[in-house]
Order: C-alpha cells, then sequence, then structure tokens
C-alpha cells in the first residue's frame, strides 16, 4: 500500500531522514518505533506531503503522493501528534467539520459523525467544547476528527502522548477495531509496550534510519538476548560478578544500585543455573524476575542505547 | 462550503463581542443626542460670579464700573481687609476681587496703572471679569478722545453693550450651517467598525490559523485555495453584516433626518470603504497573532491609537499640526476627512469631489497594502 524508497531529508545541516525505505501492506498495523527526534514524524510529513523531501520517493496505492494528490488525501485519515480541533466549536461540530472535508453529502456526514462519536465514546459531550476536556477525552476527540471519514489508510503520530491509563487502553483498542473494520494503520510511537501490543509489523528507526524491520518475534529474534534476568542482591563482590559471567548462555551482567542484570542467550534453565549459582555461594536475595525480550532489549541491543534514553 | 459554514459558526460565538460594542456605541450616539437635541449647539449663556469691588476712590468712573459689573456679576459687599478678602476667597464665597484705587481716572485711564485683582487660584471665570473691565476702560478712554462729555460716555457705553450682534450661519448642509446629529455617529463610526471585525475575525484567524489545525486541513481532500476561497467568502459577509448594521443604526436613532441626507451614500461609501482596511487589518492581525490573550491589547492599541490622533474622539481642529501630518499615515485619518467635508457641504466643488475621491481611494489603497502584507506573512507562517 505504501512504498518509502532512499527518502532524505535536511533540515540545514541536520539529516533528518537519511535514506529510510519502508514497506507497508494493505491490511497491517505498521508501528514506527524510534526514540524522540529519530525522524518519525518527519517521515510522516513527508508521507503527507506536508513537508518537501531533497531525495527519494513516496508512493501510496500506487501513486505518486504529491501536495495536491487529493484523491490519495480522501482516503487517508490523519491524527497529528498534538491534538487538532478548533477551542471555539462543539465536540460534534468540530468531528462534523473534518469530515466535512471529505465529504460535501450532509445526510452521510451526520451518520458518520454519529460513528465517530460513538466509536471514541463521547457521546455524553458531544456539546461540550475541547477545552472544557480531559486530555485523554482530547485524544479521543482528536482521533475522532481524524477517522470520522472511514479513510482506507490511518496515520497515526504519537496519538497517546500524555494520555491517563485508561483513555489509553480505549485508545489502543479503538485502532484494533479500525484495523479489523479494514484500515490499514501506521502507528508511531516511542512507547514499545503499545507499538508491542498492537502492531503486526514494526521498524525501529533512529537518527533518520530504519535501523531493524519485521513482526515482533522476528525482531527479537534478530538479537543475542533470550532472557533477561533481574536480581535484588546486597553487596556482591567483583569475583562472583566474574563467575557469573563465566556460566554458560550467560553474555552480559550488570550490577548497580543492588541489581543484578544477567542477559542470557536462548537456552533452557538459565535462571536455575543462577540461581543454584547463588545458593552454593550463599548470597542472599531478594526480589528475581525472568522475562523474554523486549523491543527495548532489541533497541538497545542495535543501538547500545535504551529507547528512552 | 464546510468551511465557510464553520467560519459563521465561530462569528455566532463571539455574537456578544459585536452585542458588547454596539451597546457601547449606541449609548454615546444617544448621550450625545439628548445633550445636542435642539439647543446647545447655537445658544450661550453668559455665567455670573460673586465678585467685590472696593472702591478707594469714589469718583463718578469708579461708581460707574461698580456699575457696568453690577450689571454682570452678583456683587458682594465686604470690607477692605485683607484676612476678610482671603478668608471670603477662600470658602469661595467671592471668586474675584477689584480695588479701585483712589485717583482711579488719573491712574488708570490716564497713567494706563492697572486695576488691582485678587482672584481664586486656578479659575478661567476670572478672566473674563478681566476683559470686561478691560473693556469699559477702553471704551471709557476712547468716547472722551472722541470729545463725548462724561455725561454721555456712559450712556452710549450701555447701548453699545446691549447691542446683539446678528449671527446667520450659512447653510450649506440643509442644517441650518450646524452638524447634523447623525455626522457624530459617523465620526465615531471607524473606532466601532474597525473593533469588531478585528475581534471577531482576529478571533476566528487565530483558530484557523493553529499549527496543527492548518496542517490537518492540508492534509485534507480539500484543496487549500478553495478552504481559502470559502473563509474570504466569511470575511466578506462578516464585514458587509458589520457594515449594514452600522448603516441601520443611523436609520433607527435619526430616520428622516438621516434618510432626507443628501450624502447618505457618500456616507455609507465611506464606512465601506473603512470596513475594508479594517476587514484588511483584522487579516494581517489574525495572521500574525498566535495567542488569543494578546488581540485585545493589540486590537485596543490600534482603535484606540488611530481613533484619538485622527480625530475620531475629538474634531479634528482640535488637533496640532504635528498631529495630523502623523495622521496621514492612518487610514482613519483619510475616512474623517471625507467625513468632515460631507457634514458641511451637500454642493460640492470640484475640489471638494477631488478630496472626497482621494479619502476614499487612499482607505482603499490602505486595504489593498495591508491586505498584502497579512498575505505575506501568511504564506511566510505556512512555510515557517
Amino acid at each position: 500500500m505504501i512504498q518509502i524508497q532512499n527518502l532524505v531529508k535536511r533540515y540545514g545541516s541536520l539529516l533528518a531522514l537519511d535514506h529510510l525505505n519502508l514497506s507497508i501492506q494493505e491490511g497491517e498495523i505498521f508501528g514506527l518505533l524510534g526514540p524522540n527526534g529519530s525522524g518519525k514524524t518527519t517521515a510522516i510529513n513527508c508521507l503527507l506531503a506536508l513537508l518537501k523531501y531533497d531525495k527519494g520517493s513516496v508512493t501510496i496505492m500506487g501513486k505518486p503522493m504529491k501536495p495536491d494528490s487529493y484523491e490519495i488525501k480522501r482516503e487517508i485519515g490523519v491524527v497529528m501528534q498534538e491534538v487538532a480541533v478548533f477551542d471555539q466549536m462543539t465536540v460534534r461540530e468540530n468531528i462534523d467539520y473534518f469530515c466535512g472535508l471529505y465529504i460535501r453529502e450532509k445526510s452521510r456526514r451526520k451518520k458518520l459523525v454519529e460513528e465517530a462519536i460513538e466509536f471514541v465514546g463521547l457521546e455524553d459531550y458531544t456539546k461540550t467544547r475541547p477545552g472544557k476536556l480531559s486530555g485523554g477525552l482530547q485524544r479521543r476527540l482528536n482521533i475522532a476528527c481524524g477517522i470520522v471519514h472511514r479513510p482506507k489508510l490511518i496515520i497515526l503520530d504519537e496519538p497517546t502522548v500524555a494520555v491517563d491509563p485508561q483513555s489509553r487502553n480505549r485508545i489502543l483498542e479503538g485502532i484494533q477495531e479500525l484495523n479489523r473494520q479494514g484500515s490499514t494503520i501506521i502507528y508511531t510511537s516511542h512507547y514499545m509496550e503499545e507499538v508491542e501490543q498492537i502492531c503486526s509489523r514494526i521498524a525501529i528507526i533512529d537518527h533518520g534510519r530504519v535501523l531493524a524491520s519485521g513482526t515482533k518475534e522476528e525482531l527479537k529474534n534478530m538479537i543475542k538476548t533470550g532472557e533477561t534476568i533481574t536480581i535484588e542482591a546486597v553487596a556482591l563482590e567483583p569475583e562472583y560478578l566474574a563467575d557469573i559471567r563465566g556460566l554458560s548462555h550467560v553474555f552480559d551482567v550488570s550490577y548497580k544500585d543492588q541489581v543484578l542484570v544477567i542477559r542470557c542467550s536462548k537456552a533452557k534453565h538459565n535462571l536455575v543455573s543462577v540461581l543454584n549459582y547463588l545458593r552454593e555461594k550463599d548470597i542472599a536475595f531478594g526480589k528475581v524476575f525472568s522475562e523474554l525480550p523486549t523491543l527495548n532489549d532489541v533497541f538497545l541491543e542495535i543501538t547500545g542505547k535504551a529507547l528512552r534514553d | 462550503m464546510i468551511v465557510f459554514n464553520c467560519f459563521l459558526r465561530m462569528i455566532k460565538r463571539n455574537c456578544g463581542i459585536l452585542i458588547l460594542y454596539f451597546s457601547i456605541f449606541l449609548t454615546i450616539c444617544i448621550s450625545i443626542q439628548l445633550m445636542t437635541n435642539g439647543k446647545g449647539m447655537g445658544n450661550f449663556e453668559e455665567e455670573r460670579l460673586n465678585i467685590a469691588v472696593i472702591d478707594q476712590d469714589g469718583g463718578t468712573l469708579a461708581k460707574e464700573l461698580r456699575a457696568y459689573l453690577g450689571q454682570r456679576h452678583h456683587l458682594v459687599k465686604i470690607s477692605d481687609d485683607p484676612k476678610t478678602i482671603q478668608e471670603e476667597l477662600f470658602y469661595r464665597n467671592i471668586y474675584y476681587v477689584a480695588t479701585i484705587p483712589a485717583d482711579f481716572e488719573q491712574r488708570c485711564l490716564v497713567q494706563g496703572e492697572k486695576l488691582k485683582t485678587i482672584r481664586v487660584p486656578g479659575t478661567t471665570s476670572a478672566f473674563y471679569v478681566d476683559q470686561q473691565i478691560n473693556q469699559f476702560l477702553n471704551q471709557v478712554k476712547v468716547l472722551k478722545a472722541a470729545g463725548y462729555p462724561d455725561s454721555e460716555i456712559y450712556q452710549k457705553i450701555e447701548i453699545i453693550e446691549q447691542a446683539q450682534p446678528d449671527v446667520a450661519l450659512l447653510d450649506q448642509n440643509g442644517h441650518g450651517g450646524v452638524k447634523a446629529p447623525h455626522v457624530f455617529m459617523f465620526q465615531f463610526m471607524p473606532y466601532i467598525v474597525f473593533s469588531i471585525i478585528c475581534y471577531v475575525i482576529s478571533y476566528i484567524m487565530i483558530e484557523f490559523r493553529k499549527k496543527p489545525v492548518r496542517r490537518r486541513m492540508i492534509c485534507s481532500a480539500m484543496p487549500p485555495i478553495r478552504q481559502n476561497t470559502q473563509l474570504f467568502l466569511g470575511y466578506l459577509v462578516l464585514g458587509i453584516g458589520v457594515w449594514a448594521l452600522c448603516m441601520l443604526l443611523p436609520v433607527l436613532l435619526y430616520g428622516k433626518d438621516f434618510l432626507s441626507d443628501a450624502n447618505k451614500f457618500l456616507y455609507m461609501a465611506n464606512v465601506f470603504a473603512l470596513t475594508l482596511v479594517s476587514l484588511a487589518v483584522s487579516f494581517t492581525v489574525g495572521t500574525v497573532i498566535r495567542k488569543p490573550e494578546i488581540v485585545s491589547s493589540v486590537v485596543n492599541v490600534l482603535s484606540l491609537g488611530m481613533s484619538f490622533l485622527c480625530g475620531v474622539f475629538v474634531s479634528m481642529d482640535v488637533l496640532g499640526k504635528g498631529v495630523q501630518t502623523a495622521a496621514q499615515f492612518l487610514p482613519f485619518y483619510w475616512y474623517e476627512i471625507v467625513n468632515e467635508i460631507l457634514a458641511m457641504h451637500t454642493n460640492f466643488t470640484s475640489e471638494q469631489w477631488l478630496e472626497i475621491g482621494k479619502g476614499l481611494g487612499i482607505q482603499l489603497l490602505f486595504a489593498a497594502a495591508i491586505l498584502c502584507v497579512g498575505t505575506m506573512a501568511d504564506q511566510y507562517m505556512t512555510k515557517q
């Protein structure tokens, strides 16, 4: 559905997009994951022809995307990072306005507006002005304005920033529902949990480049880490750390603030062998937990830094 | 027409400002009408002060001066004692004390010595008593020099003083030479038209020019040219609406008086030209300003500033030459120039027609220039 090839965008001397390549298929929820300033929003702006790029091409639904590609734009719903609504109009009027930018027919618009209000759960606030809504409700309104015209492609740029957990869950469920109804979705976020929860395919980007892409399983398989064991242990001697590092399948050990983090490659009984060692050496320990690799681990291993650094 | 409808909806939301300004304007106009209704413009009433005349001379001239002042003011008897005089002045029992010295005629009439006077500090009325005394003494001097005997001099002065000048105002505007009441309404109108349009459009423009909304609208399936055309239509509807309301006011308040004014269409054209200027300014203000909180201060500075400098609140005759020169660079000035000509004439000379055309033309040029600035600012902001 979308092909981005060798996209280059410079802001003066800053290279915001460095030969970015992406391919997004119809019907998927595609996640663009990266830290703040990694180029996610720039990529979206280039995709929507809001920004001129220096090199490369963007094709949507088989046609090149240009500022005047109104036929393509008709099929795209956009939910911006900032809430894009009129403060002087009510919730219903706002949704109707943004629907009217795509659909002229009044009766059809009325039906779509009602559906959008119901979809985001703003039935009780239709006559309220946006300024009187909570942050979460404003985000929901923002989404309603973006999806009201039933687009085939929906682009959501960090729609859950500064949203309470309840609203966030509602928004994420809504996005999955839109996908089930047939929309292709591009979702950008720096919250890996969200991306992991809803996206069928993910591209990790940093410094304007795609570092890795695939399903979450594919991404996790790309890295060495198979299991991360975290143990609360007091005053561990450096010799113990060296011993643990020497255990089979362990490839990284760190000890900070009385918390021991052990990264192991995929193998059976990693946790058991670590605990056995602690028992042998009579080392007291508190909480113990073991996790399968997350997207943060993927990002960490690829870039050498955590996603939220 | 979704953008246009949205614009109209926002105008409705800002109706409060419109009503508020019209109410203030109507109150001012009605007050002026009540103040000037049937009197005031052509009438004059002399003020009579409580004054004291201390006669140390006792001669005929002194007595006649005393009688002369007595006809024009209330004479209060007080003793020739500085303490008493001070006290009477302090309590405002009297406002003016004239002391006629001994050998008055010789000293004041022949030698030209000034009469000793004491007055309440800061009072302007006392100035007129000074003038009256000077006038009396001058008349005596002139009549004496002309050879009139003393017995006739004072009779002559009385006759001269009783004579009333017959003033006939040249009627060039169909209102007996004085300004018609609706002229004052048109004099104040720039403030109201400008303020309403600037407030309403600036608030709406800020909404439409918010970065996220603007980006969101560019992403939509409606070409920007169609969006802008609909916005432009919205501006025009607001402008014409405010103009029509402003034209309705003189009809409602002054009825026939305004409708029978031969210049009514020129008044309307003048306000329309000013409406276009206001639309252009409001477009620019709304483009440049991002925060609604700032609108009020900017619009106030512009509307009040131009109103005070260009003769909206005070007649242009009162303004200094420097102020008038500076005001030429402001559109209100040209509106008021046209308004002044329309107020005083119905049959125009070719020069007056030229002045009217110039005034209207310059206002339109102002509108075009400001609109260009606004458009450039808008394009710059869009690129940003």
